[in-house]
């Protein structure tokens, strides 16, 4: 049984949405944020039994804007988390926030709370490119709360930032974390994902928008990731950058197979081997809390060979890999033996290594074909 | 009046879509053969297929009675398949009748399929009946059309009804013609029975059962029948007509027209073109005109999914029990895996089979290019055939080859003449002769090689036409030509399922374009993958797929695990379905680019 456990969530309010987004959110009165706060602390009473003798050793506020909702939100969600559940002493507790809406007077709310990780969504510094998406932010936001995190000694940062959006060359990129790696300890670099129903997908669709074609994007992705392990921040997942010492270890979580639980609207957890997560209907999540029901509207028990693609999977997202006697141990299959041809024929390409027992992807940004060969 | 003073033997003869079906349907209604409430439209036509496309390859035969003046007749509309690669087949049921009916849509006049099939009904002596259908089209030329009928194929015109099979108009009159100008069977009962086979299919019941014109002589349930080509025997377990249904008769007599069954567990026991005779009294000699089904087209058929290979063998089998010319043997591609060598009469032929598979087997299958039978001479001369280009030997070892040539007959409206021309030439088509038909259509006769018309040639005459040109073909021989074997060579192998035969002037375009559409189809992979067209170790084309550089998803935490996941099951399920050459992941559809190079 894994030690750690994870608790993740959900606060899904935005001042706008962005342009590539596909995340539940929405821009909403501090009246409705009310209620949902009373939504999650309804959750929390509701599970709070289950989950009793389990010690949380980390906590991730994620979103959604979690520093746009009203001071003393997060104040009284804490209070109520804190009287629930157990915490581990060196618990690791995370909030996002996007550089506009994180306030002096909201900093000090989070760090009096325990709040011991700020994760800064800054995406771009490049004016052309916040505007090609409709995010609403500019560079001075973002220089105005690195001096605010500097004024709060703030020593683990998070910065977000996104590649593959229309207009952006990696000189652009390269502006951006420049500017960063001397304010931060961890860099995500995310993929732009251009998603079914999003405004962008359908200015591209409509010609509107020209996307960056994959050969470019994986370029840049090569470039970035190469600058950044010069500065010392080691690429240790696909899209995680951090120095020693600071990778995230709840997201770290998700990719290991530790359980976690999930709360707030279309959080999702996973117990034991099964996923589940709650509604993504905002007004049916508040509804069966007030009713005292629990939202969970999905549920999948993995099966033995989907927690065998699950494992393989996510290891390999990770610079650290799979362990391949643990998954014997695990599966009763050694994959040195079942893949044999495959796993020849990648390290024959350079896509694949194996060191120590471990099999690691060597060209993350493939990582999908190279995983299809091993499942 | 005697007996077969009392029989008609007729059958239908037209061009697709002139009413050939219709026409059957509205004689059996006015003759109570059907009634109007049991109708289906086009009750005759027996295939989905053919339905659909409202084109008939096979029609089941109808008895039918008609009282015209006062004494009842039997009517005898016996099939002819409408279609080209059927022409044997026509040939056989024709064999079978004394008249036959000539339909002319009065809209369209006088098209390739209505020449061919006229001249194989002149050719069996039969008197014809002209009938100029669709009269009550706005578009409608009726003297046209008529004098169109006698100025090309001389027939005359003055007494050719004029009717609408649609709504109705008329029929009676194509009724009475029958009676009046199609003689009656002239058969003696009391020589030895003389039964031509004209179809036969597979009955669950029934076993092999055959349709019959009996000639002389009479057969009754209980006979021992002796085939004549076969030389096999059988016991008869049952006769009867088609009212359309089979209906069990006492016995079937000289002059008459049904069926026979007699347990025979195989149609190729069954032949189109067979006489049955009886064992104890037999005929000195069978009729004439026998021939074996042969086949003209070739292809490959492989299960997309190759643990479906016994699927497939066993629907091949099934449609071979109602088929006798479908011929297939087994066959293996490195590409493809196992799978099937498939002969067919034609292209419509392979296009029923391959569509039946997949509809009524629901089978998802992977057809090679068509290919044709190619004679090759190796250095002592010695001939073989080779209709699979992948068995093609090395030229070093040819000394000669040759290959089918056909006679193409196409009738086109003069605007599109150029266009068509151009096809036929850039074809290796050689120009016959020409002739006016109207003051608007012109009659084509190129001869030109048979591998130039089995990928696209009817679709782009149709489509060079707007639809307004119709033709037709048979085989006219073998003719020495200049062929190499062109393959393709992904990542540096061949794919046999790639390989064709090819005029030595055409291969260099054919293997540049085979090169530029793989590569739009075939994925990216983790590699480079060099696409090259090869003559003899020549290397005449070459693309190249460059390695995949991304495919990521580079964001996924507690929500996207699940979905991920199911994102790459589903590739997975993808990956299952392609072709793996060597280290070359091949989807289905390259398989298929080979078709429609031109697109």
């Amino acid at each position: 049984m894994t030690k750690n456990f994870g608790l993740y969530i959900h606060i899904p309010f935005c001042s706008k949405k962005c342009d590539y987004c596909n995340f539940v959110s929405f821009s909403l009165n501090e009246s409705v944020q009310k209620q949902y706060l009373q939504a999650l602390l309804s959750e929390i009473d509701l599970v709070k039994d289950k989950y009793k003798d389990k010690t949380i050793s980390t906590i991730f506020i994620g979103g959604g804007t979690p520093s746009i909702v009203y001071g003393g939100f997060v104040r009284e969600l804490c209070q109520k988390l804190f009287s629930s559940f157990k915490f581990a002493k060196d618990c690791e507790f995370t909030i996002e926030a996007n550089p506009r809406s994180l306030t002096e007077e909201k900093l000090k709310e989070y760090l009096s709370c325990g709040v011991n990780r700020i994760s800064l969504g800054v995406q771009s510094l490049d004016e052309v490119v916040l505007n090609t998406i409709h995010r609403e932010q500019t560079p001075q936001d973002v220089y105005a709360a690195f001096k605010l995190l500097k004024k709060y000694a703030v020593k683990n940062i998070n910065a977000d930032v996104i590649v593959g959006l229309p207009n952006q060359t990696y000189s652009s990129v390269l502006k951006t974390i420049n500017y960063l790696k001397p304010r931060v300890q961890h860099i995500s670099v995310y993929g732009l994902q251009i998603e079914e129903g999003t405004p962008l997908y359908n200015n591209i669709k409509s010609g509107k928008v020209a996307a960056l074609p994959d050969d470019e994007v994986a370029e840049i992705f090569h470039k970035t990731a190469k600058n950044l392990a010069r500065s010392g921040f080691k690429q240790y997942e696909i899209s995680n950058f951090a120095k020693s010492g600071f990778e995230c270890k709840h997201n770290y979580s998700y990719w290991n197979g530790t359980n976690y639980i999930g709360l707030g609207v279309a959080a999702s957890s996973f117990i034991n081997d099964v996923r589940f997560s709650n509604t993504s209907n905002f007004g049916e999540y508040i509804n069966l809390l007030s009713k005292r029901q629990l939202p969970i509207s999905e549920r999948e028990n993995l099966t033995i060979n989907q927690k065998r693609e699950e494992r393989i999977m996510l290891a390999l997202r990770t610079s650290k890999g799979l362990n391949l006697r643990a998954f014997q141990k695990e599966f009763g299959e050694n994959l040195l033996v079942s893949k044999k041809h495959a796993i020849e024929n990648l390290i024959k390409l350079n896509k694949i290594k194996i060191e120590k027992g471990f099999l690691k992807v060597v060209d993350f940004y493939v990582s999908n074909a190279v995983i299809l060969e091993l499942i | 009046m005697t007996r077969q003073e009392k029989i008609r033997n007729f059958c239908i003869v037209a061009h697709i879509d002139h009413g050939k079906s219709t026409l059957a349907d509205r004689l059996m209604e006015a003759t109570n053969t059907v009634a109007k409430r049991d109708m289906e439209e086009q009750m005759l036509d027996s295939m989905d297929i053919e339905r659909e496309r409202g084109i008939t390859i096979k029609l089941t035969p109808a008895t039918m009675k008609y009282t015209y003046n006062g004494e009842e007749y039997t009517l005898n509309l016996i099939d002819t398949p409408g279609h080209v690669d059927f022409s044997y087949e026509v040939s056989r049921s024709l064999a079978a009748c004394e008249g036959a009916i000539l339909v002319v849509d009065a809209s369209q006049g006088v098209q390739a399929q209505t020449l061919a099939n006229v001249y194989l009904a002149l050719d069996a002596n039969l008197e014809i009946i002209p009938v100029i259908n669709k009269i009550d089209l706005p578009s409608a030329d009726v003297a046209g059309t008529k004098k169109e009928i006698e100025d090309v194929i001389g027939i005359p015109c003055d007494e050719a009804c004029e009717i609408s099979a649609k709504t109705g108009l008329n029929i009676t009159s194509v009724l009475d013609a029958i009676v009046k100008t199609v003689p009656s069977p002239k058969g003696d009962e009391n020589k030895p029975l003389k039964a031509l086979i004209f179809d036969s299919y597979y009955d669950s019941y029934k076993g092999a059962v055959s349709m019959v014109r009996i000639f002389d002589g009479s057969v009754k349930v209980g006979d021992e029948i002796l085939f004549m080509q076969t030389n096999k025997t059988f016991m008869v377990t049952e006769v009867g007509v088609y009212t359309p249904q089979s209906s069990p008769t006492e016995c079937l007599m000289a002059g008459e027209v049904g069926y026979i069954a007699a347990s025979i567990k195989n149609v190729s026991d069954t032949k189109v073109g067979d006489t049955i005779t009886l064992k104890n009294n037999p005929l000195e000699k069978p009729l004439d005109g026998y021939k074996e089904a042969t086949s003209v087209v070739f292809c490959g058929i492989y299960p997309l999914d190759g643990d479906k290979y016994q699927e497939l063998n066993d629907a091949l089998e099934k449609l071979k029990l109602n088929d006798a010319s479908l011929h297939f043997t087994k066959e293996t591609s490195l590409a493809l895996g196992h799978g099937f060598r498939c002969g067919f009469l034609g292209l419509l032929h392979m296009e029923i089979i391959t569509e039946r598979l997949e509809r009524e087997f629901d089978l998802e299958i992977i057809t090679t290019a068509p290919s044709v039978e190619y004679k090759i001479y190796d250095n002592k001369n010695k001939e073989f055939d080779v209709t699979n280009p992948s068995e093609m030997p090395p030229m070093a070892s040819i000394s000669k080859m040759e290959e089918p040539i056909v006679k193409m007959e196409i009738i086109t409206p003069k605007e599109y003449l150029g266009g068509i021309m151009d096809l036929c030439a850039d074809r290796r088509g050689i120009y016959h002769d020409m002739q006016y038909i109207d003051a608007n259509r012109t009659r084509l006769i190129y001869t030109m090689p048979l591998n130039e018309i089995v990928y696209d040639f009817f679709d782009k005459i149709k489509s060079l036409s707007k639809g307004y040109a119709s033709m037709d073909y048979e085989l006219n021989g073998y003719q020495q030509s200049d062929l190499v074997k062109l393959d393709i060579l992904l990542n540096g192998e061949i794919c046999d399922a790639l390989s064709l035969i090819v005029h030595k002037d055409k291969a260099y375009a054919r293997g540049r374009a085979l090169c530029e559409k793989l590569k739009t189809v075939i994925p990216r992979h983790l590699f480079e993958i060099p696409i090259q067209a090869v003559i003899g170790g020549k290397v005449i084309a070459r693309e190249t797929i460059s390695a995949m550089r991304k495919d990521v998803l580079a964001k996924c935490y507690g929500g996207d695990v699940t979905r991920k996941r199911k994102l790459l099951e589903k590739q997975k399920e993808g990956k299952k379905r392609m072709r793996r050459l060597g280290s070359v992941d091949l989807p289905s559809e390259a398989f298929v680019t080979i078709l429609k190079l031109d697109d």
